[in-house]
């Protein structure tokens, strides 16, 4: 004869030895319950989200416009010769100008100096920085205090993709001025002051994180395109046997606008 | 999905890869014209191409002035280069025709010079488009005047030994203002040009040396190419890893545990309400 529920049989008779009370079992799960659930919020609460904002379409600002019909090859440019006395009596269809260096003056290079970001209380001084012959990599400063400029890259607010870069931290110096880089948010304003005296302002149009393996460099470092403000430092998780992080946390700002003149109340 | 999406374009850019790079080095080149041929008022000059007077190709072209770049199909051409203003149905030219190979794909300058004895004759020169590395520039030098071999120094060490007319030299070298010189050939001195040159990073500066050495018109022109530069490998931002986004581990430890108590008293709580 087969009895409904023997299967069973076993497995309650090893419960009925737990010396737990059905009191005392209801009162641990709800109390894990309880716990699991603080914990994720306080996961949640802790950890910034991958990506915010439209990334995808700044960085489709930086695209190089090409023309479409000769070539997907981006080709180099020659630069634009300066407009001479004679431009006016010459056909427009080939430009002439002087090759002579006491006629090819370089313009007076102006830089940016300052960084302000009051949204999460950074203010730092601004340096030019190239190329690090060794590695190839962008030159980045050996303090955490200062932010790099890739002076080879456009200067803040021209056509492509301005690159400021600085440590989330240093070894045996702490948190660096783009510790909290990865709390900026859509919205928030980077004001940026310039060697001649001049300011100008950027506005946070999306943040992402990239594994350093796949950062977009021909994107980040772009020379065309709408001007970009690119901003940049560590993230991600930290290597303790190579000392390193193994992602960039990435914001994007585009210039902001001077404001249209609004109708009149 | 986005993975798929880059996969796909990555896909259709390199479909249509061969097709552009086909098509830009078979038909066009682009070429700058330099007149490197001294005389009276800058010696203006009109050149006509390929027999067709009905206007100048370039009007008025002084000494030491560039026109270009100009795009024109990859093919021999016939230049013609006669004083400003002159007729050149009725007068012979000052120089030409010379028959110049326009290489398809190519970026030339073509170059009326005078020779190392200081005869009128042209050059065509190939510029160097290929990428340069981040962080440098590259420096070529055309020793197109009628002077002896040179050797051209870059803030006094030789840079470029032994350069005659009508050769080039040149190198990539990191981007900044260099102390040029040019000394006859293994000495010194006499400096016959000395210039500071701001080279930028990305851009390839291509110094003519033109003119005549003995004539006292010896100078430089200087021809430059942007947009060379690659990009960095990279940004490295930290070493202390205090920002580190992983799960920390005391908090996943205690989770653990909230986590098997969970399953444990949940099963015996089924276990003991089905009795």
């Amino acid at each position: 004869m087969i009895e409904p529920g023997k299967a069973s049989h076993r497995s309650s008779r090893v419960l009925y030895y737990l010396p737990m009370t059905l009191r005392t079992l209801t009162l641990v799960f709800a109390f894990s319950l309880i716990a699991l659930t603080a914990l994720t919020v306080a996961y949640l609460s802790n950890t910034e989200p991958a990506e915010v904002g439209d990334v995808a379409s700044v960085e489709a600002l930086l695209e190089q416009p090409e023309a479409s019909t000769t070539s997907t090859i981006p080709s180099p440019t020659t630069d634009p010769p300066p407009p001479t006395d004679e431009d006016a009596v010459r056909p427009p269809k080939v430009s002439v100008w002087s090759g002579l260096l006491a006629d090819t003056d370089p313009e007076q290079a102006v830089v940016p100096t300052r960084l302000t970001m009051t949204s999460i209380d950074v203010e730092a001084p601004i340096i030019s920085t190239g190329v690090n012959t060794t590695t190839g990599q962008m030159a980045v400063p050996g303090n955490v205090t200062d932010v790099a400029w890739y002076q080879y890259g456009p200067r803040p607010g021209e056509d492509g993709s301005a690159v400021l870069a600085a440590h989330v931290d240093l070894a045996g110096q702490g948190p660096g001025v783009f510790f909290r880089l990865r709390e900026l948010d859509p919205g928030a304003i980077v004001e940026i002051e310039f060697s001649d005296g001049s300011t100008r302002r950027f506005r946070i149009e999306a943040r992402t994180i990239y594994d350093k393996q796949e950062l977009p460099l021909d994107t980040i470092f772009s020379r065309e395109g709408s001007p970009v403000l690119t901003l940049i430092t560590c993230g991600g998780s930290f290597s303790e046997s190579s000392r390193h992080y193994d992602s960039n946390v990435v914001v994007y700002a585009v210039p902001v606008q001077l404001p249209e003149p609004g109708p009149r109340l | 999905m986005r993975n798929l999406g880059r996969i796909f374009i990555v896909a259709l850019l390199l479909l249509a890869l061969p097709a552009g790079a086909a098509f830009a080095q078979t038909s066009d080149g682009t070429v700058t014209v330099l007149h490197g041929i001294p005389g009276d008022g800058g010696f203006p000059v009109d050149i006509y191409v390929n027999g067709d007077y009905s206007a100048p190709f370039i009007p008025g072209l002084t000494f030491a002035e560039f026109a270009g770049p100009v795009t024109l199909p990859a093919a021999d051409y016939s230049i013609e280069i006669y004083g400003a203003g002159a007729d050149p149905a009725s007068t012979d030219p000052a120089l030409g025709p010379l028959v110049v190979t326009l290489p398809a794909g190519a970026n030339a300058t073509i170059e009326a010079h005078l020779d190392a004895s200081g005869a009128p004759t042209a050059s065509v020169f190939v510029n160097d488009i290929s990428e340069i590395a981040a962080g440098n520039t590259r420096l070529t030098v055309r020793h197109t005047a009628a002077a002896p071999t040179v050797d051209v120094l870059a803030n006094d060490g030789v840079l470029f030994s032994a350069l005659s007319n009508p050769n080039e030299a040149s190198g990539d070298v990191p981007a900044a203002t260099y102390n040029a010189k040019v000394v006859p050939t293994g000495a010194t001195d006499p400096v016959v040009f000395e210039a500071d040159l701001a080279l930028a990073e990305g851009t390839s500066t291509i110094v003519y040396a033109i003119g005549s050495l003995d004539g006292g018109s010896f100078t430089v022109a200087v021809q430059t190419i942007s947009g060379l530069g690659a990009t960095p490998a990279g940004v490295p931002t930290g070493t202390a890893g205090l920002a580190t986004e992983s799960f920390p581990i005391a908090l996943a430890l205690t989770g653990a545990l909230a986590l098997v108590a969970l399953a444990g008293s949940g099963v015996a709580l089924a276990r003991k309400s089905s009795n």
